[in-house]
């Protein structure tokens, strides 16, 4: 499952292999995506304090609940990249499936959370907390289903039988980084947007 | 080689020929619209630090510049030159680190009065004679200001539309727009906002720009011409206070009684050129008087009062005769201007949409100062006036493409049908020439 | 070590390809490899070569392109009051100029001297992932359609080939017409059209090609250099590419995010930036030029390479403190990120805001005069050869400066009030981009076109172009300076007499001719070159970097031997250095491993027209539009999928010199 391979003749300066350096600098690129979106989310929240009361629409529970999942589901990604790593392709593909599952599972949390925040009235057009709530943790939910697309992809391609530990280990790897920053800018988002409401 | 460098002197030479000629033909700075020829403290300061980073840029300019060139002609390469190898130096940490320094310390120059010029431009300088009741006379006008007024600096509400200003005097109460009045000599605390797109108010012989910002508030501050005490410590006046006093009016009438230009500088859609406004400083004794008239306004045609003209436009029109009177009656009736335009005095003649048009035959230009009939001597040129407005009524989409008073969702006068003719807009420009 | 890259005596026979075989991809389909039709051949390039050629071609189009928009913009001007446009047409080009220029020129023409150079410049076969590559040219042309595609609309139109009704009835205003930086709320549904998300689109589009093209530099230029390239031994120009590559995957999410609220703001009713649900329009400054003032080093870090590289090769000796000039380059780059708000000067920032913005833009002068200091350095004690890429050069030293000194004008904030939006902040910005970043282009390409074709310059064209575009650039844009401390404001369609603008305007207006035809001329000129019986051979200039240690135009592999490098300046060491610090060849006996060629960046390219497309016309209230939009994104996916699962392939290549002398 390769996305892009050079003629790469194993030759590298900074012994990093190409497909993580630039799996590295996405990331970093990414951050700024989303340090964009959450620092919007922010500075309308600071501008207009009473604009919404979020706390009376946010379920703790519910949200504690789906990041908990999205924890494990990194858990889940390491030991499916270590099993890689190994060979152990049963292994590698029992713990894919769980990262796809509980991946489904965090989006289905989200599809809720969507659905009853418009029920109750939050929309995308109420006011900014609307506008920036949505497109950030919109923004995040497409790439956590664009992480699920890619192993659901993986999963299909190692039944093929073409996928090896020694050609592919990195493929997964990358995939992993993906999928624990995806995790980690969760983590940020649900302090910064859900906790610090219920503590002010 | 010597061909090419021969070219290269050539296309020196010429450039510099260019710009000599340039500067020969078209440098007269004193202009309508001149950041050069200022008449104002903000402007002043804003004027003096770009003086000062031209020095210092020209400083440099003629150093790195001129060394730049040495170098080139000195090392060039001849048929002299031997075909050995120059020496491969790499630099010299020296050398590096003072020129470093040098550039730091020009930027400190620069730096220090930009922070002082920061500072100064920002809002009304915090003193007593910047405060409205330091100088506004209770007795001079109809309109006594609040003891809340008095204790804060005089303020005008610029309000930016697509295409055209609004200028509020909330404290007195008043609004004009395009022209606004300021009397000479006087702190003023501007506050800028927009009711659609981004605006920028520049008036760039009183002051530097700022933008109005839709939802939000901004504010500068402008004065036209020197306080007394400002002018007293340039011009080095010795003499009595009475003579000073004099000496001081004459500066004022002499050098800053006058139409100042401004215009809208941040892009605001298709009319955007066309937005500009003026500001017209007045000696205090003028203002007082163009406060009185803002605030009594007109009476209806035939010096007959409101109530009168109402009875019979509402039931015997056709005894209103003459050309104003027909054309007060487009106005109010089939040409729909009174549902945006405000005629202070009549009573029907309320909309907020679209200009104050009290005492509009009394300004110098139409249509944001696009329009204009003023002439050299700085009076009204009636003709002419009477052309713009004629112009204006029967070609305001080609005047100002995109503007509201021409297509406004059934409002405008481009929307109706059938629209105004020849005849009508001719006593309709009547009215408007009535309205001084 | 007698085994030199850099006379290379024979290479691969045409023979020798044809009997290579098409090899089969994973998912079965015959890869286009070695194909005999040249369509074929260029499309599914993944050679650095032609995709920067094909950028440079494309660029140089879109140059001429703005060219023209800026030449109607200034004829209108001539003049006052003229009516040779309307006033929303005059703003359509103003807009279409300003985003022709940035993003469809000047940033693609850097992106070819990328392509082509960086790996020759670092003794690599290619870049890190070559299909990247590919993916990041044909996404830039998906871009530059959408974004001009409301040409086409209104071509239609005025030839009453289409209107705006029926269906596409919510449609008007199909060109851009806000401003190439597009200040919020003038970019709402209110007050434009379609034109505005053609702009949003595009520049998305834009965007991603931008920053995937920049991942595969960063990568390429950390991982890919050759042995002993070290990196302070790499070439300027290089070193500056590394720093470009890292601000634009930096600043690009800015207006990413920027241009996804405003496309949401404008399909879906949300409320970043409208007024009356709460937005706050001067957001959009912020995050525009949180992006926007790192590109505009984006813009002329690049120029500063393509400089540096030139200065030393025609005065004969090293760049005076190299290490100075690369750590400058990046203090530049970081430093780029910290002034943006000294665009906002006018918009009430507040006194401390100003007045921190106001010094950090002082600061950014230190480094970019340290770097003229060098350059001045460098020809000091030199033999200064006035051949055709120096006399840009040191024209760009030149008008650079002059853009530097207006710029340091700006950095004080209160004598930035009377210039904000004025036309001299427009000559501030035309020294910088035409005396500065297109001069050093134009002595990048006489520079490095040679290398590129193999053909030499011919004749004293050049002279030309070099007397054209410096004259004309004065003639236009020195009056401005004076346009806007009279009071012009920019962006204006027309102007009244009586202002004291006439003859200012009529200069520039004149100007804007010379310069036109400079440009022209060059145009010629490149095609002259084509044209050329003259070969270029290795190094026609005495040069000091690797890409001229091979053989122009280079073979795909570049280097029948991947080099050793020992010195910085390494071919100039090779030629005049003591032995230690000669090229060395690696021993590569396997043979040379070639990436495959592929469809498949294409496809997933051409997926963002439909996509692009259909949003956009999906807002104007087009209907199905939106299956336009699923269709796009479905063929993006398929050609990525594809692409993954088709596999790198690849191939090797034997050249006889290298078999030889292994």
């Amino acid at each position: 499952m390769s996305q892009e391979a050079s003629h790469d003749d194993g030759h590298h300066n900074l012994m990093v292999n190409n497909k993580k350096l630039i799996m590295w600098l996405f990331l970093g690129s990414d951050c700024m995506f989303f340090g964009t979106l959450i620092s919007t989310h922010l500075i309308y929240r600071k501008l207009y304090p009473n604009e919404f009361e979020p706390t009376q629409l946010f379920s703790l529970e519910l949200t504690s609940f789906s990041t908990f999942i999205l924890l494990m589901s990194s858990f889940l990604m390491a030991l499916s990249v270590s099993a890689m790593h190994k060979g152990q392709m049963k292994s590698f593909r029992r713990n894919v499936v769980g990262v796809i599952f509980f991946g489904l599972i965090f989006l289905g949390c989200q599809v809720y959370e969507f659905t009853h925040f418009a029920h109750e009235g939050l929309l995308v057009s109420t006011g900014t907390f609307g506008s920036t709530f949505y497109l950030m943790t919109g923004t995040h939910g497409v790439h956590v289903a664009i992480g699920i697309f890619w192993l659901i992809s993986m999963l299909f391609y190692s039944q093929s039988g073409k996928m090896e530990a020694h050609k592919n280990a990195i493929d997964v790897e990358v995939a992993g980084l993906y999928w624990h920053f995806v995790d980690i800018v969760w983590i940020v988002i649900f302090t910064v947007v859900y906790l610090i409401e219920f503590i002010a | 080689m010597t061909y090419l460098l021969k070219r290269f002197r050539n296309l020196s030479c010429l450039v510099s020929a260019a710009l000599t000629l340039l500067f020969l033909s078209g440098c007269n700075l004193n202009t309508r619209m001149s950041t050069f020829t200022v008449k104002g403290p903000v402007a002043e300061t804003q004027l003096d630090l770009f003086m000062l980073t031209v020095w210092v840029t020209g400083f440099i300019f003629l150093s790195v510049g001129g060394f730049y060139a040495y170098v080139v002609i000195r090392f060039r390469e001849t048929k002299d030159s031997t075909d050995a190898l120059p020496a491969q130096g790499h630099g010299n940490p020296l050398i590096e680190i003072g020129l470093i320094g040098a550039s730091v310390l020009l930027l400190v120059i620069i730096a220090v009065p930009t922070m002082k010029g920061i500072w100064y431009t920002h809002d009304v300088p915090d003193n007593e004679a910047s405060l409205m009741g330091s100088w506004y006379d209770n007795e001079a006008s109809s309109v006594s200001i609040s003891e809340e007024s008095a204790s804060e600096p005089f303020i005008i509400r610029a309000i930016g539309y697509r295409w055209w200003w609004e200028f509020e005097y909330p404290q007195l109460g008043i609004s004009t727009a395009n022209e606004m009045v300021i009397p000479a000599g006087r702190p003023i605390h501007i506050e800028l906002r927009s009711v659609d797109v981004i605006h920028s108010f520049w008036l760039p012989r009183i002051a530097g720009k700022v933008d109005l910002i839709p939802g939000r508030s901004n504010s500068m501050w402008i004065q036209a011409g020197d306080s007394i005490e400002a002018w007293e410590n340039k011009s080095a006046f010795t003499g009595t206070d009475l003579e000073k006093e004099q000496a001081y009016k004459t500066y004022l009438e002499e050098e800053i009684h006058d139409y100042y230009y401004g215009m809208c500088a941040e892009y605001c859609g298709a009319s955007h050129a066309r937005m500009g406004f003026r500001a017209h400083v007045v000696k205090d004794s003028e203002f007082y008087q163009w406060i009185d008239k803002q605030l009594a306004g007109h009476q209806a045609p035939g010096e007959m009062d409101w109530e009168t003209w109402y009875e019979a436009y509402d039931n015997s029109p056709e005894t209103l005769t003459g050309d104003i009177n027909e054309g007060l009656k487009l106005f109010m009736g089939r040409a729909k201007c009174a549902t945006c335009h405000v005629v202070q005095g009549n009573p029907r003649a309320v909309g907020v949409a679209g200009p104050n048009l009290t005492n509009l035959a009394d300004r110098h230009s139409i249509a944001a100062g696009w329009l204009n009939h003023q002439t050299p001597e700085k009076t009204v040129d009636t003709e002419k006036q009477y052309e713009n407005f004629v112009k204006w009524i029967a070609k305001t989409d080609e005047v100002k493409p995109g503007n509201l008073m021409w297509k406004a969702k059934g409002a405008g006068i481009g929307e109706l049908d059938p629209l105004l003719n020849e005849e009508e807009i001719r006593q309709l420009s009547h009215y408007l020439q009535s309205l001084k | 070590m007698s085994t030199k890259i850099t006379d290379i005596p024979s290479t691969l026979q045409q023979s020798d390809l044809n009997q290579l075989k098409p090899e089969k991809s994973d998912i079965g389909l015959t890869r286009p490899d070695h194909s005999k039709n040249v369509f074929i051949d260029w499309l599914t390039t993944v050679d650095h070569k032609k995709i920067g050629l094909m950028y440079g071609t494309l660029a140089l189009f879109f140059l001429l392109v703005g060219g023209v928009e800026a030449l109607v913009i200034r004829t209108q001007l001539a003049v006052p009051e003229n009516n040779l446009v309307s006033a929303q047409m005059y703003n359509q080009l103003f807009t279409m100029h300003g985003t022709t220029m940035i993003f469809l020129a000047i940033m693609p023409l850097n992106a070819a001297f990328f392509n082509f150079l960086v790996p020759l410049q670092i003794g690599a076969r290619d870049v890190a992932f070559p299909r990247i590559n590919a993916f990041s040219l044909w996404s830039f042309v998906a871009g530059a359609l959408v974004i001009n595609f409301g040409w086409l609309l209104q071509a239609l139109e005025a030839f009453g080939l289409f209107s705006a009704s029926g269906p596409t009835a919510g449609m008007n205003d199909f060109v851009p017409a806000m401003g190439w930086f597009g200040y919020a709320p003038l970019t709402s549904k209110e007050f434009t059209g379609a034109g505005t998300d053609f702009w949003i689109m595009g520049l998305q589009i834009l965007g991603v090609a931008s920053i995937s093209a920049s991942f595969n530099f960063i990568v390429t230029i950390i991982n890919m250099r050759a042995p002993g390239l070290k990196m302070m031994r790499l070439p300027v120009f290089t070193w500056m590419t590394l720093i470009v590559s890292l601000l634009i995957i930096f600043a690009f999410p800015a207006i990413t995010i920027a241009l996804a609220q405003l496309m949401f703001d404008r399909v879906f009713g949300t409320n970043f930036f409208s007024v009356a649900g709460g937005g706050q329009p001067i957001l959009w400054q912020h995050l525009f030029w949180i992006f926007g003032h790192p590109e505009v080093y984006i813009l002329v870090l690049p120029a500063m390479g393509i400089v540096s590289e030139v200065l030393p090769t025609f005065s004969k000796k090293p760049l005076f403190g190299y290490s100075i000039v690369v750590f400058s380059g990046a203090v530049i780059g970081f430093l780029g990120f910290a002034v943006w708000s000294h665009h906002m000067f006018t918009t009430g920032l507040g006194k401390i805001a100003t007045a921190a913005f106001s010094l950090l833009t002082m600061a950014i002068a230190v480094p970019t005069g340290v770097k003229i200091f060098n350059w001045v350095g460098t020809l000091w004690g030199g033999r200064v050869r006035f051949q055709a890429p120096m006399i840009f050069a040191l024209g760009f030293v030149w008008m650079f400066m002059m853009g530097g000194f207006s710029g340091i004008m700006h950095s004080s904030a209160p004598a930035d009030a009377q210039q904000q939006d004025s036309y001299f902040v427009i000559a501030h910005f035309h020294y910088v981009a035409i005396g500065g970043i297109l001069l050093a282009i134009i002595s990048g390409i006489y520079y490095w076109l040679p290398k590129m074709i193999g053909k030499m310059w011919q004749g004293n064209l050049n002279l030309w172009v070099a007397v054209m575009t410096v004259v004309g650039l004065n003639i236009t844009f020195f009056p401005m300076h004076f346009l806007g401390l009279l009071g012009m404001p920019r962006r204006y369609h027309t102007y009244l007499s009586g202002f004291g603008w006439e003859t200012y305007n009529m200069v520039c207006t004149i100007g804007s001719y010379i310069l036109g035809l400079g440009v022209a001329l060059l145009v010629v000129d490149i095609i002259l070159c084509f044209r050329s019986k003259k070969p270029a051979g290795n190094d026609p200039w005495d040069a000091r970097t690797l890409e001229w240690a091979t053989s122009s135009p280079p073979k795909v592999y570049n280097f029948a031997k991947t080099p050793i490098v020992n010195a910085r300046d390494a071919l100039w060491a090779d030629k005049y250095g003591p032995e230690s610090r000669k090229l060395g060849a690696m021993d590569e006996a396997h043979g040379i491993h070639m990436p495959s060629q592929s469809w498949m960046p294409l496809i997933a390219s051409l997926g963002f027209i439909p996509l692009g497309l259909g949003l956009s016309l999906m807002q104007a209230g087009v209907p199905y539009a939106g299956y336009a939009a699923i269709f796009g994104l479905v063929t993006i996916t398929f050609g990525i999928s594809l692409w993954a699962i088709e596999g790198p392939g690849g191939y090797h290549l034997h050249p006889k010199e290298a078999v030889e002398e292994a």
